[in-house]
């Protein structure tokens, strides 16, 4: 149900329209900005995602990571052999209209594909198969809010699927280009804005919102790192009231703060080049007013400057030709409506829903746990993937269903996720089963093992998956405890060393699984050669110097290999010292 | 009809199909060296599948993608090219226990009528071998699979036609050629023409052999996107059926309509006559004679050049010398900072000159100033032209994405007739100069614009009626045109057909 509710809040087609109906200029209140006061900035983004599918957009190869070997996610298809013909993969188009459906577009029930042309060594068939004339959705809104300012509405003009190209790699020992086609014919999705964004902030905000949204939808990772989400930003600048400015679009930004500084530079050149020409043109009233040249820009990361790629008297005619084999794309509404059905939770409405579920979880915790599922809540073509939200509450509602929501995140963001990241495994590839993490949860909280045997319990587990279940681990290892104790939960300060045990050690020891008083005299055995091996400290002890009492416990703790509880094995040391004295 | 003529032309069918029978690798080493239709021949196969087409020779154009034989498209782009996945076609050939035996020559890419624009040469139309003193062409695109057949070194072969390559060289050279309905037969492995035209044809000698062929290569195929769902095409095919049982034989109550536009003064008058015996013959048979007018077949013509030419355009940019082709550099005074001319010089060098022709007319039909008056009017016709056909069909278009029905006025027909080309094969030497090889296609592109099947059927000729000496007269082809998806109807009067000329 609260799915729907996401789709309302994100604006109502009738907010969308409204927008379209106004000059843009009465879209935004003008809000004077300091690094440029008496001009308007206007910034429109289009977003490149790669589109999070097994296979390309029309061919059956796997997409490839970025760590793959070059030239080996390839098939005929990809590298434009004779005779090769596309087939879409209708993996792309769900996960499209997804996008479409967040981002409360209305979805063309005919779109249909184009080709766009030019010669590029990446490009091996010499054209791009994108959706010039009938995208597959159009007139959207998204919602972003902004740090230190009002949220803004950016309206979504379309969005596309399309080819991405192959990568390029110049090497500049042998002056040759090597080409990788692993990327060759991957699924694009372009997601293009109005001009709606007045700032390097807002734009900022709105390329991080988007991400994350894409990211709940699963329709990609949006990593720009790793190039899987790309942007093209437009830049025009105009003094306030007067009509929008010539733009110049700056291509291929792969980071947030790349894109902000390249506005940034744009909006100071721009501003710098009018009021020079108008300077110029003297006091006269000027027939045209000046304005930028049109230009296509580049970013350098080393300088924060854009540069000129090439003008508009050299921009390509790219011959947008209909494809003559992939027809028409008929979305009917059954299909729009499955698509609704199983909408995955965007990450805001997540973090709500978890906060009145789970009184108990902290908030720091919840955003580590979402945090988490950035990207792997949802796994390829949109398939349910679990992510550390659905795996948490797994957790939760598992066992009995009296796990305490905020001991599970506890023991979900500091010690698995900590020991993950030790490990250098993702979340999506932990290898503990949710029955298995909770039992440990269980065994601890029910004082059957300590929670310095349950730390260690769980990286034996992570360094040795199966499917056995927790308690038959702990067993085999040893970490029944020795007593219960009869204080609170052990502090994280109590955390003693001890020799880690083997699997071997286990077979010489037949351990009694009953973790109740029986362990006692075994803990009191220990306790008493403590006493024994440490002659001086138990001497010192008996006269009153309770500071190397820790010492003692400390013997005692690496003997039984964490299975004692120190408050325990303190309460019986000062039993037998006292036993003695009398 | 002459008598003596239809006597002579059975016979040269009768000792065609007996050399049949023969060996035909060795009728290939013997008869290829001067018909040129072969430009690779397979090793005799140890063995074969057994199947339907079990004893059947096939050659194929080369430009459907064999992994065992080069796929050349009789380009020096793709002069060493050998593909990593067969066609579908081919796969589907081999299941059915067919012996492929070799690849055949074309127009480069399949652009021309004439079969004269080949890296390998022109193929020598092989219909009258005793006349020396003249070369006649074969027809084109697919002359080396229409002479192929006619010289009887196989038993069928397979073409391509965009705008009329099968039935044009095989009216040039007397013998059946199948253009199947659009989305028939897979595309998949057939280098790219245009593909919104392009189709995978039959070339036969025999009706029958024809038919096996067909039967085992159209197949609905996933790996071909406009290949037609299964059951569209049973929907077309139970409709035309039904029509066909309702009547006592195939041309008993046939509705035969005559497009007033296809007889344009271009058409020479001897096919003009053969074309009036064939339609008596067919009104002696039962069959309802109709005069009909397709208004738009003026435009087809330019339309038709228009459209592929832009899809050629964008469909042979691969070739560029950095994936498909030699590299040639760019000349030292050349403007490196432009990426187009460093691709230049290698499609310049690579590409004969009609693709090169018909490259540039695309590229300028797809440009941001021509598109609206080139592309865009060339689809609205080729709207227009199949409005056309379905208004004068009794059977509605199943493949159309929006149904026209027929007009409940005029009278509506089965099939369509007309002669399949304005002349009988031109000589060689004639086509080298001629401005006029793209009117060859005025009867045979509309069909290819409207997706329709069409099929060639050879006719006899009369005595004395060829120039140059000779003492053979030339065949001519007559067309079956039918609704979309309605093969087997025009291939069942095509049998009928053949049938009236055996006798």
């Amino acid at each position: 149900m609260h799915r729907r509710r996401i789709v309302r809040s994100l604006g109502s087609p009738f907010v969308a329209r409204l927008f379209q109906c106004r000059a843009f200029h009465d879209a935004r209140e003008y809000k004077e900005d300091k690094r440029w006061p008496g001009w308007q900035v206007v910034v429109g983004i289009e977003t490149h995602a790669q589109i999070k599918s097994r296979r390309k957009l029309f061919s059956h190869a796997p997409n490839a990571g970025p760590d793959d070997a070059p030239n080996t996610h390839v098939v005929p298809f990809d590298a434009a052999f004779p005779g090769t013909l596309p087939r879409l993969n209708p993996k792309c188009v769900d996960l499209g209209l997804r996008t479409a459906l967040a981002l409360n577009c209305s979805i063309n029930r005919r779109s249909t594909f184009d080709r766009k042309h030019y010669f590029y060594s990446d490009l091996p068939s010499g054209y791009q198969i994108t959706q010039q004339y009938s995208p597959l959705a159009m007139n959207g809104a998204l919602q972003v809010d902004v740090p230190e300012a009002e949220p803004i509405t950016v309206r979504i003009k379309q969005i596309q699927l399309e080819q991405d190209t192959a990568k390029s790699t110049f090497d500049a020992r042998t002056q040759t280009s090597r080409i990788d086609l692993n990327r060759a014919g991957a699924g694009l999705m372009e997601i293009v804005s109005e001009p709606d964004i007045r700032s390097p902030e807002e734009a900022g905000a709105y390329v991080r919102t988007l991400q994350a949204m894409l990211r709940a939808m699963g329709a990609s990772d949006g990593n720009m790192e790793q190039g899987s989400m790309r942007c093209d930003v437009n830049v025009s600048v105009a003094p306030v009231g007067a009509p929008l400015g010539t733009r110049c679009e700056i291509k291929n930004l792969n980071s947030i703060k790349f894109m902000m500084a390249a506005i940034t530079h744009e909006a100071h050149r721009q501003i710098e080049l009018l009021t020079s020409l108008t300077a110029a043109s003297g006091s006269e009233p000027v027939q045209p007013p000046p304005s930028v040249p049109q230009e296509t820009r580049g970013f350098d990361e080393h300088s924060f400057t854009t540069f000129r790629l090439r003008t508009k008297e050299d921009a390509p005619d790219y011959r947008y030709m209909p494809d003559p084999n992939l027809g028409v794309v008929h979305i009917s509404e059954d299909r729009i409506a499955a698509i609704r059905e199983t909408l995955p939770a965007l990450p805001q409405h997540t973090r709500a829903r978890l906060l009145t579920r789970y009184p108990s979880a902290r908030p720091a915790g919840l955003d580590v746990l979402l945090a988490v599922d950035s990207g792997n809540a949802v796994g390829w073509d949109g398939e349910a993937g679990g992510g550390a939200v659905g795996w948490f509450e797994a957790v939760c509602s598992g066992g009995d269903g009296s796990r305490d929501a905020g001991i599970v995140l506890n023991w979900l963001t500091h010690e698995l996720l900590g020991q993950l990241a030790e490990r250098n495994v993702p979340f999506s590839q932990n290898t503990i089963s949710t029955a298995q993490f909770g039992e440990l949860i269980d065994l601890v909280s029910g004082k059957v093992i300590t929670g310095t045997s349950g730390k260690f319990l769980l990286r034996h587990m992570l360094a040795h998956p199966s499917n056995r279940p927790t308690r038959e681990v702990a067993e085999e290892l040893e970490l029944i405890a020795l007593a219960p104790s009869n204080g609170g939960r052990m502090s994280a300060s109590a955390r003693l060393a001890h020799t880690p045990a083997t699997s071997s050690a286990s077979s010489s020891s037949p351990h009694l699984p009953t973790p109740q008083p029986t362990a006692t005299p075994e803990l009191h055995a220990l306790c008493a050669a403590a006493v024994a091996a440490l002659p001086r400290e138990a001497a010192a002890l008996r006269a009153g110097h309770t500071n190397v009492l820790n010492k003692l416990v400390g013997h005692v703790m690496r003997a039984s290999r964490g299975r004692a509880d120190a408050l325990a094995v303190r309460a019986a040391l000062e039993e037998i010292i006292c036993s003695a004295n009398s | 009809m002459n008598a003596s003529a239809t006597r002579r032309f059975s016979k040269t069918l009768r000792s065609r199909s007996v050399s049949a029978r023969c060996e035909h690798r060795e009728i290939i080493s013997e008869k290829n060296p001067s018909v040129n239709a072969f430009v690779n021949v397979s090793p005799r196969p140890a063995s074969l599948r057994k199947g339907p087409l079990s004893g059947l020779t096939i050659a194929v154009k080369d430009n459907i993608a064999t992994t065992t034989l080069p796929t050349t498209c009789s380009s020096d782009m793709l002069r060493d090219f050998v593909s990593p996945f067969d066609a579908t076609v081919i796969r589907l050939l081999q299941e059915s226990g067919a012996d492929i035996i070799g690849k055949t020559n074309l127009d480069e890419f399949g652009m021309g009528s004439l079969n004269v624009n080949s890296i390998h040469g022109p193929v020598r139309n092989p219909f009258d071998p005793s006349s020396t003193l003249e070369g006649r062409s074969a027809g084109g695109s697919s002359g080396g699979s229409a002479a192929a057949v006619a010289a009887g070194m196989c038993n069928a072969a397979l073409g391509t036609d965009t705008g009329g390559s099968v039935r044009l060289p095989a009216s040039y050279c007397g013998v059946f050629g199948l253009k199947p309905s659009y989305g028939l037969i897979s595309r998949w492995g057939v280098v790219s023409y245009a593909d919104s035209l392009d189709c995978v044809g039959i070339l036969a000698s025999e009706l029958n052999t024809m038919q096996r062929v067909f039967n085992s290569v159209a197949k609905y195929d996933s790996m071909d996107p406009t290949s037609a769902p299964t059951e569209i095409r049973l929907s077309a095919s139970n409709f035309a059926s039904k029509v066909m049982s309702s009547k006592g034989t195939t041309l008993n109550g046939l509705r035969i309509g005559i497009p007033q536009e296809y007889f344009p003064k271009e058409v020479s008058p001897d096919i003009l006559d053969r074309v009036r015996g064939v339609v008596t013959q067919l009104k002696e048979r039962g069959a309802t004679i109709i005069p009909v007018s397709l208004p738009s077949t003026s435009y087809a013509l330019s339309a038709y050049y228009v459209l592929a030419s832009a899809e050629a355009s964008s469909n042979l940019a691969r070739y560029d010398g950095v994936q498909y082709g030699s590299y040639v550099k760019p000349g030292l005074d050349t403007d490196k900072t432009k990426t187009a001319q460093i691709y230049a010089r290698s499609r310049a060098t690579g590409f004969g000159p009609e693709v090169q022709k018909r490259i540039l007319l695309g590229t300028y039909a797809l440009s941001a100033d021509a598109f609206d008056n080139y592309f865009l009017q060339a689809q609205r016709i080729r709207q227009v032209i199949k409005d056309d056909f379905n208004r004068i069909f009794r059977i509605p278009n199943y493949f159309s994405d929006s149904p026209c029905h027929p007009n409940e006025i005029s009278p509506t027909i089965d099939v369509l007739l007309h002669p399949s080309a304005i002349r009988t094969a031109p000589l060689l030497t004639e086509s080298r100069s001629n401005l006029n090889s793209y009117v060859q296609d005025v009867l045979t592109v509309p069909a290819s614009l409207a997706g329709l099947p069409a099929l060639s059927v050879p006719i006899p000729g009369p005595l004395g009626n060829v120039g140059g000496g000779s003492s053979h007269s030339w065949p001519i082809g007559i067309s079956i045109v039918g609704q979309w998806g309605t093969d087997d109807m025009v291939l069942a009067i095509g049998k009928a057909l053949e049938d009236l000329n055996k006798t």
